[in-house]
């Protein structure tokens, strides 16, 4: 019941979100396809422009465009793109893979380094060390992310001739662009699972099953990392947005072909159904991961289960 | 992913058996994980970089293929659309061939057409084919084959929505006719000088009768556009790639190329990158073989690096702006005088671009050859300029230094043009240099996508860049009159630059009509029509210093038919050389 | 770019802290300002110095940043210039001193748009709760829907661009967190037993809410506010990175970084010191906003 409700209340999220941005795009004046109407070389005929126009639904109110664009979206139909005249769900649907493959290889990475800095921030105490090592999730989360990409392009590719950066998508390229997006992701991840590691280390029992000589690497996984993996799982579902946001920026660096770039092009060439598919995409994603990561977590934890039906 | 690197990845750590308190234990025990889990963390990081680094470096093009990086292929494949574009015609170029070669300095040399006679009123011109070339389709390009492009050159297909080549005399193109199997009778209602020059430039290239009848929509995909060029079409990806490999039976070069028979290079790989600075960073890693448009401002890195920079001038306009008169502050002589002695072109050169660039000596390219020194109508002189603003009323001073006059501020916007590479940096420039003078300048970085809207089709956009080559002088007279582009926006109204422009388009001698085209560019001068910048590069192409044996043409393009990279076939150790 | 997870005001207004640097004690303000740990006062110093930056850019420097010497381009840091010159000769330590005030102004007026405007969504589907909690709280869930930065990017489209419509953006993508916190604040303090007092004593909504209610939220508020100004100078350099802000000469840091990044190959400095001042002020931010946290929690 309580996991029906939750799909509803995101699928209703999703729908709003595809409202909200076709009311924000609305307020753009103007549109590729007048523009290129209303070129005088192009020397359209007024009824040539209108049947056009009309052909786009840009001649009808904002409202009635959104109830057409709706039913449309209902029936799986995103429409064309305004500058290219290609399908919107074929400009979308070849963009995923470069950023699925992007976003997952940084999601991975960020796991990795949030999960040596929580390590390290145990194992160096709260001395000078351990400052040092809390401090930099801080420091990884103030670095735009753009610095960080020019740096690693101009070392590694320019410098070192590490990976190829006339072909983005090959595994040494997307390693660094995904480094790129994962070190502000990572700081996120590594916040939560650092305080999450202190609380379960100042239990008591992580002590009294040392002290009852077991195998250390299993006391570690079982009396420290295991507590501590529920709220770092949670955040993984928050920072979904942060790799999907940040893609735009990494996927322009590095010159990869996915959603970030489209989102560009139609930013620049203000093509607002490829526009208005991809935000809504990354909404859905967002709001399905973390609708994901709700419905399974309390099956992981039984401890979970009560307090979360209560709320 | 395989070699270890970094500290020994976690195992049974080694933690003491001996007795110890809980809290030293537990310090111990973390210390020692932690430790591991950096090195084992490090690892896939530092593996994925190695094996990337043997990817790249393994992966290095062979001596015989070339990598080409290009910042767009997006301008369609639709022949007389993307003549007009510098970055197809790379492509085209190599996949084609033309009735002849014309070279940078105009002259027209044999390629299809071995020969040719014309009338002596230039209005008949008989044009004598090669034998035994062929379509890689492997159909004749006959006279016939020349007739069905003629045509479309001329006068395009409207009803199918297939335009003309813009730089053809296709106003006055009467009709061609086949006489033989290699012989071609073209007439025309008027002189036209510009026929057999035009016929070298890159929008006039010879495809196959059946690809010049294909529809609008099949033109777009390049796979449909067969030629009779040196490379034919391996595969293609909009906004991705194009792959050329070599045509074997391939024999039919013009003789200026020096080469006969097919192509030293076995494959040529244009990859679209459209991010100039990865382009550059992409050329300085060593990741391709000629690079297209990098910032001028960068180029000396290279050269310090041990790169060839080319910088091939087309034949055409200089880079300046064109000024329609009709918009203020710009319909004031004495104010479009002034912008021209304001900016220092000597500086600019300094500042934005190398040594490879020279500074404008009229508004022609000074490798036209009716193009002469004008460079007196347009010197550098501030204190010139800063009277003539005086004298034209512009005397106030607003509360930021700029001049006005009744109340209004002496301001304009530029925006520098998609076209060339290095436009903003110069306008940044400019802006400055006018600052002083006390002219504010706002520069605007706009797109390809929205600069004709903005700039170029805008009658209220007082300035335009042009970037425009062309293969014979006589272009001038059709950009400049009403019933052409109408460049400066003066309609019917200027009688002395209108009766220039009809005597060059209707002169039958070459000797008289370049008198003519030098009185008009004085006059277009005098007036400051036009303000000249530099001696147009449109085109730069950084390249491995082993790439030899390139050929441009009279618009700048590479023929890569003779390209050798060192090692591969120089001396004829190419297959059928 | 980062703002849909907060390290401070987590919506259950209890946060878990990592152990603060200083060994505090509830003594006199002096007292406390007198233990503020050397990292604080780190940041306060470089706030302080770019506010003096934003408000009287010619006291530390004489080079005018729209206008330089063209021969002296490329520059490498040196005396006469500490951060060198671009690629028309123009000193980068003027251009990023007088790029402060717009950076900073900017960060401001999205924060200031975020408290507000989410402050008062908060507030008022907090107290009022019923169907205006109900709709107020869809509207939050659709902006925490949607990737910030995207947020942002379609805002900027929608507005046009130039900095002052970047910052707006920026706001706008920060409204759902504060609304989120202060809705917490509001539920939490409504419950409290002076609030049922001032009730029964006839108080009305609006005297109560400004009364009881908006004081007991603003510290949480005040500690993500400056935590979003952080994350604002990051969205908005972001943005001007993209080329969303004003267009050259202006020299916000973000348009810095995007006008030397042609020149990383051969003139680094142009993209490294920007790009470090940054994360310098963000990471202060940063840090002060995690003092004023641990403060706030002792």
């Amino acid at each position: 019941m309580i996991a029906l409700k939750r799909v509803g209340q995101a699928v209703l999220v999703i729908a709003l979100a595809y409202v909200l941005v076709f009311l924000v795009l609305a307020a753009i004046p103007g549109d590729p396809v007048s523009a290129q109407l209303e070129n005088p070389q192009a020397g359209y005929s007024e009824a040539e422009k209108a049947q056009i126009r009309s052909f786009y639904g840009l001649d009808k109110p904002v409202l009635v465009q959104l109830l057409i664009s709706i039913g449309n979206a209902l029936r799986g139909d995103l429409g064309i793109s305004l500058s290219t005249s290609a399908p919107v769900s074929s400009t979308i649907g070849e963009a995923i893979p470069s950023t699925l493959a992007l976003a997952a290889t940084a999601l991975v990475f960020a796991l990795l380094i949030a999960l040596i800095l929580g390590f390290a921030s145990q194992s160096l105490g709260e001395g000078r060390l351990g400052g040092l090592v809390r401090s930099l999730p801080t420091v990884f989360l103030s670095t735009p992310n753009f610095l960080i990409g020019l740096v690693l392009i101009q070392v590694f590719a320019v410098q070192l001739g590490a990976f190829s950066i006339i072909d983005p998508e090959t595994a040494g390229s997307t390693a660094f662009a995904a480094l790129t997006l994962a070190i502000p992701v990572s700081a996120q991840i590594a916040q939560v699972f650092i305080t999450a590691l202190d609380t379960t280390t100042a239990l008591d029992h992580t002590e009294v099953a040392l002290s009852r000589g077991l195998a250390p690497v299993r006391v570690f996984a079982r009396h420290l990392l295991r507590p501590s993996l529920l709220p770092t799982v949670t955040v993984c579902g928050l920072v979904v947005g942060e790799l999907l946001g940040g893609s735009l920026i990494t996927e322009t660096i590095f010159g990869r072909a996915g959603i970030g770039t489209v989102v560009q092009k139609a930013v620049t060439s203000q093509d607002v159904p490829v526009l208005q598919a991809a935000v809504v995409l990354s909404a859905a994603v967002f709001v399905g991961v973390n609708l994901v990561i709700d419905l399974v977590l309390p099956l992981l934890d039984p401890r979970l289960r009560a307090p979360r039906e209560a709320s | 992913m395989t070699r270890p690197v970094g500290p020994a990845p976690v195992g049974p750590a080694p933690v003491g058996p001996a007795p110890v308190g809980p809290d030293v234990t537990r310090r111990r025990l973390l210390r020692g994980i932690g430790a591991g889990a950096l090195g084992l963390a490090a690892l896939p990081l530092a593996g994925c970089a190695l094996e990337a680094a043997h990817a790249a470096g393994g992966s290095e093009t062979p001596e015989d293929e070339l990598t080409f990086l290009i910042s767009n292929l997006d301008g369609g494949w639709v022949p007389s659309k993307s003549a007009i574009s510098s970055y197809e015609a790379n492509v085209w170029q190599q996949l084609t061939d033309k009735l002849v070669h014309t070279d940078e300095k105009g002259t027209i040399t044999p390629w299809i057409a071995e020969s040719w006679d014309v009338a002596s009123d230039s209005t008949e011109f008989t044009l004598h084919l090669k034998d035994g070339v062929t379509f890689s389709d492997g159909t004749a390009l006959d006279a016939d084959a020349v007739v069905a492009n003629l045509d479309v050159w001329a006068k395009g297909r409207p009803d199918a929505g297939i335009a003309k080549v813009g730089l053809f005399p296709g106003s006055t193109y009467d009709g061609a006719e086949a006489l033989d199997e290699r012989t071609v009778r073209v007439r025309f209602t008027a002189p036209s000088l510009s026929f057999l020059p035009t016929l070298g430039y890159h929008g006039c290239l010879l495809l196959s009768p059946d690809s010049v009848a294909r529809s609008l929509g099949e033109q777009s995909d390049l796979a449909h556009q067969i030629g009779s060029g040196p490379f034919v079409l391996d595969s293609w990806a909009a906004s991705d790639h194009v792959t050329l490999v070599r045509r074997e039976d391939y024999d039919w070069a013009p003789p200026v190329l020096g080469r006969s028979g097919a192509a030293a290079l076995r494959r040529i790989t244009f990859k679209v990158l459209p991010d100039d600075t990865l382009r550059a960073s992409a050329a300085r890693a060593h990741q391709s073989d000629v690079s297209y448009n990098v910032n001028p401002q960068v180029l000396d890195s290279f050269t310090e690096a041990g790169f060839t920079i080319e910088v091939p001038r087309y034949l055409g306009f200089t880079h300046g702006f064109r000024v329609r008169t009709n918009v203020a502050p710009f319909d004031d002589v004495r104010v479009r005088r002034a912008i021209t002695r304001g900016i220092d072109r000597d500086e600019i050169l300094r500042t934005v671009f190398t040594k490879d660039w020279e500074s404008a000596t009229s508004w022609l390219q000074s490798s036209v050859p009716e193009a002469e020194d004008h460079s007196d109508l347009f010197p550098f002189d501030p204190d010139s300029a800063a009277r003539l603003l005086d004298d034209a009323g512009w005397t106030g001073r607003s509360e930021d230094g700029y001049r006005t006059k009744d109340g209004t501020e002496l301001a304009f916007t530029l925006y520098p043009t998609p076209y060339l590479t290095g436009s903003v940096p110069e306008a940044e420039l400019i802006s400055q240099q006018l600052g002083r003078l006390g002219i504010r300048v706002a520069t605007q970085k706009i797109d390809v996508a929205a600069y004709s809207g903005k700039v170029e089709d805008n009658p209220d956009q007082g300035l335009a860049e042009v970037t425009r080559s062309f293969v014979d002088a006589g272009t001038v007279a059709g950009v400049i009159t009403a019933d052409g582009e109408d460049w400066f926006a003066l309609g019917d109204s200027d009688e002395r630059l209108a009766d220039l422009a009809g005597r060059v388009a209707g002169t039958a001698d070459r000797t008289e009509r370049a008198g003519v085209i030098d009185e008009l560019s004085q006059h277009v001068l005098e007036q400051a029509y036009f303000i000249p910048l530099e001696q147009n590069v449109q085109r730069i192409y950084v390249q491995t210093p082993e790439l030899s044996g390139i050929t441009v043409n009279a618009v700048a393009i590479p023929s890569y038919h003779a390209a050798t990279k060192t090692g591969s076939g120089a001396d004829g150790t190419g297959a059928d050389a | 770019m980062t703002a849909a997870v907060l390290t401070t005001g987590d919506p259950s207004g209890s946060p878990e802290h990592a152990p603060a640097g200083a060994p505090a004690q509830a003594g006199s303000r002096l007292r406390g300002l007198r233990r503020l740990p050397l990292t604080v006062w780190l940041s306060i110093a470089v706030l302080l110095l770019v506010l003096a930056f934003s408000l009287a850019p010619g006291l530390f420097t004489s080079a005018d940043p729209a206008v330089g010497v063209p021969d002296r381009k490329f520059t490498p840091p040196g005396w006469q210039y500490l951060l060198g010159t671009d690629h028309l000769g123009r000193d980068l330590l003027s251009r990023i001193i007088h790029g402060s005030a717009s950076s900073m102004t900017s960060a401001l007026i999205a924060v200031a748009i975020g408290v507000l405007v989410g402050g008062a969504i908060g507030l008022v589907a907090g107290y009022a709760g019923g169907w205006a909690d109900a709709v107020l709280g869809r509207l939050v869930d659709v902006l925490l829907a949607i990737p910030s930065f995207l947020l942002a990017v379609v805002v900027v489209t929608a507005l046009g661009y130039d900095t002052r419509n970047a910052a707006i953006a920026t706001g706008v993508s920060a409204v759902a967190v504060f609304a989120r916190l202060m809705r917490a604040e509001v539920l939490r303090v409504r419950t409290s037993v002076f609030i049922e007092a001032a009730r029964l004593n006839g108080g009305s909504d609006a005297y109560i809410l400004i009364r009881h209610v908006l004081p007991n939220a603003v510290r949480p508020v005040l500690s993500l506010a400056v935590l979003q100004f952080g994350l604002a100078i990051l969205t908005i350099a972001g943005l001007a990175f993209l080329g969303y802000g004003d267009p050259p000469p202006a020299s916000d840091w973000g348009l810095l970084v995007a006008d030397g990044r042609e020149h990383l190959l051969h003139a680094p400095w142009l993209v490294i010191a920007p790009g470090l001042v940054i994360a310098i002020v963000v990471l202060s931010v940063s840090r002060l906003s995690r003092f004023i946290d641990t403060e706030r929690n002792r």
